[in-house]
């Protein structure tokens, strides 16, 4: 595995409060790796120390194999938070300031500004811009140094539904490109849309870590309709199904771990039924999610 | 440190306060010692009577008084330049752009290094304009320009400078402990009148310790010429010892601005 961040026993107090305890992760290259957490987990609190602006307590972690370092920071996009730029200066200007620090061409400044939709906007203040607008430039920013690593956290904080889905968008997009992605959220179903790895923080402490593949393996739920007045009983008598409800208009079959929707159909046919509508639900993150922060409750 | 300067002056050159304050400040330096000029003229021509003295005679402005005087005076508009100092660092708080600046790949120490820049660029510039504008009105005003005497006294100028440098390095670090402009200038402001009423009633066994005050320090470097005028003593170099209690209050600020930055959260 070619790890692009690894973090041993990273620890952070302010004062009494512990903002982050023991933190220990590995983050592979290519993962678009979510960092999972209520309001207050240590989301911030992590990423802020891996860019150098917060200072740890103890534990250690390093980049592509370094200690933390200018350098390796200038190859990395990152944004905390909320977009932070000079408001009296255009997109342009400020994309300068990066572009000088991080010591890119500025000759990337144009097609970054194309790519998130702001090319015309570029001579504008930033100040007049709106949020989502704000939250482009701020992933435009990340990418001027056509960076190895990415770092947003919550990039879709506050923005309606379709500036979410076109961030989303873009993130998907970027991955695609191989960039490794490390995104702070508290909204399950963005982790669950966009990342293939990810961990989940309660008050500072790891309570899971793995792919989001494997959290929506194992027992499926499917959704079937069709023009049988005797389907419900047909479904309940199937041996692989655990239960059944019915949905408006759909059934809900909850079925046993290995069954799939495929024998369900097969099932079906051969009980003369066939079916007009068949959808398998991935067991949804946000069940997995609370179940953990239960779990870690009770423990 | 010549690219850190440059990101510095990206940011500051499309803001407005810095344009307004720096030409402020420069329309002062060379207005200063024309507006003296006509004002004895003026003087002059009401036929005002010193006692049958001509106030032209006055050499204020003529070479070689003329290099201590308009360093001692410049020496009061040095705040224009501290209120740029402060707000363009104070600024960085408030935008948070500190913030970014290092998440983009600047250290703690190119931060600094990149405001130090800017602040020798605004003192070696005014100290220029003050040299110039010396020259000129030595050269318009003084009768019989003698090259010799042009450059007697031309000391001052470079005192002038470190007085700035010096005041603008304090402004820097007063900004990054209170971080808000606003409270940064006031504090700036009652600094001088705060200091000098400590200073007049210490103790008599401690008043060796004046000089070494961050102020009085700084204005030991350029000492009171006017009283020439009327006949005392005036102490007319620079004194070793204040340029050298100068530069360790440089070193100082610079090192606790360093300190205060890598312990601090941004
Ligand atoms: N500057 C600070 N001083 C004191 N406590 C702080 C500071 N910054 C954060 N904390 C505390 O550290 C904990 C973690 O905060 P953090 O901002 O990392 O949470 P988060 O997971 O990013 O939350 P959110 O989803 O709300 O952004 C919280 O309890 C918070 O109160
Ligand atoms: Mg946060």
């Amino acid at each position: 595995m070619d790890t692009v961040l690894s973090i041993k026993n990273l620890t952070k107090h302010y004062g009494r409060v512990k903002a982050l305890n023991n933190l220990s992760l590995d983050v592979a290259r290519g993962n678009v790796f979510g960092i999972l957490g209520p309001n207050g987990s240590g989301k911030t609190t992590t990423l802020g120390i891996l860019l150098d602006v917060i200072n740890k307590t103890s534990g250690e972690f390093a980049w592509f194999g370094q200690p933390p370092s200018k350098e390796v920071r200038k190859r990395i996009g990152a944004i905390l938070e909320t977009p932070i730029f000079y408001p009296y200066l255009s997109a342009t200007k400020n994309l300068q300031i990066v572009a000088k620090i991080k010591g890119a061409s500025v000759e990337n400044i144009d097609p970054v500004l194309k790519r998130v939709e702001l090319y015309e906007r570029r001579h504008d203040k930033f100040r007049t811009y709106s949020l989502g607008m704000k939250q482009r430039l701020s992933i435009a920013s990340a990418l001027l140094c056509d960076p190895e690593v990415m770092i947003l956290d919550e990039p879709t904080n506050g923005l309606d539904p379709q500036g979410i889905a076109e961030i989303r968008e873009l993130i998907k997009e970027i991955a695609k490109d191989g960039k490794t992605i490390i995104l702070a959220s508290h909204l399950l179903d963005e982790v669950q849309k966009v990342c293939s790895h990810f961990c989940v923080l309660k008050k500072g402490n790891l309570i899971y870590t793995g792919s989001v593949e494997d959290v929506s393996k194992g027992a499926v739920t499917v959704e079937v309709s069709a023009e049988d007045d005797d389907l419900s009983e047909i479904l309940e008598a199937y041996e692989g199904s655990t239960k059944v409800e019915k949905d408006g208009v759909h059934h809900l079959v909850s079925l046993k771990e290995g069954k799939t929707a495929t024998e369900l159909n097969a099932y079906l046919f051969s009980k003369g039924i066939t079916v007009s509508h068949l959808n398998t639900q991935r067991k949804s993150l946000e069940k997995q999610f609370l179940e953990l922060l239960a779990e870690s409750d009770n423990a | 440190m010549l690219k850190l300067l440059q990101i510095d002056l990206v940011k500051l050159k499309n803001y407005r306060a810095f344009w307004v304050l720096n030409i402020l400040y420069g329309l002062l330096i060379v207005s200063i010692p024309i507006t003296v000029m006509e004002f004895l003229k003026w003087l002059k021509l009401q036929g005002a009577d010193f006692d049958g003295f001509d106030p032209l005679k006055i050499p204020v402005l003529y070479f070689p008084d003329i290099w201590q005087n308009i360093a001692y005076v410049y020496t009061f508009l040095k705040i224009f330049l501290a209120i740029v100092v402060v707000i363009s660092i104070s600024n960085e708080y408030s935008y948070k752009t500190i913030r970014q600046n290092i998440i983009d790949g600047m250290s703690r120490i190119d931060f600094i290094k990149s405001k130090l820049a800017t602040i020798l660029l605004l003192s070696i510039g005014s100290t220029l304009l003050v040299f110039i504008t010396g020259m000129l009105t030595g050269i318009i005003y003084t009768p019989n320009v003698e090259f010799a005497e042009m450059f007697t006294g031309i000391q001052f100028v470079f005192a002038y400078f470190l007085d700035l440098f010096t005041y603008l390095v304090l402004a820097f670090f007063l900004t990054i402990l209170l971080k808000r402009s606003a409270l940064t200038v006031f504090i700036l402001l009652l600094f001088t009148p705060i200091e000098y009423a400590i200073t007049a009633n210490l103790p008599e066994a401690l008043e060796f310790l004046i000089p070494y005050f961050p102020l009085h320090a700084i204005n030991n470097l350029i000492a009171f010429p006017f009283k020439k005028y009327w006949f005392q003593e005036i102490q007319d170099y620079i004194a070793w010892e204040a340029v050298l209690v100068v530069v360790a209050y440089i070193v100082l600020y610079v090192y606790a601005i360093k300190t205060k930055l890598q312990k601090s959260d941004l």
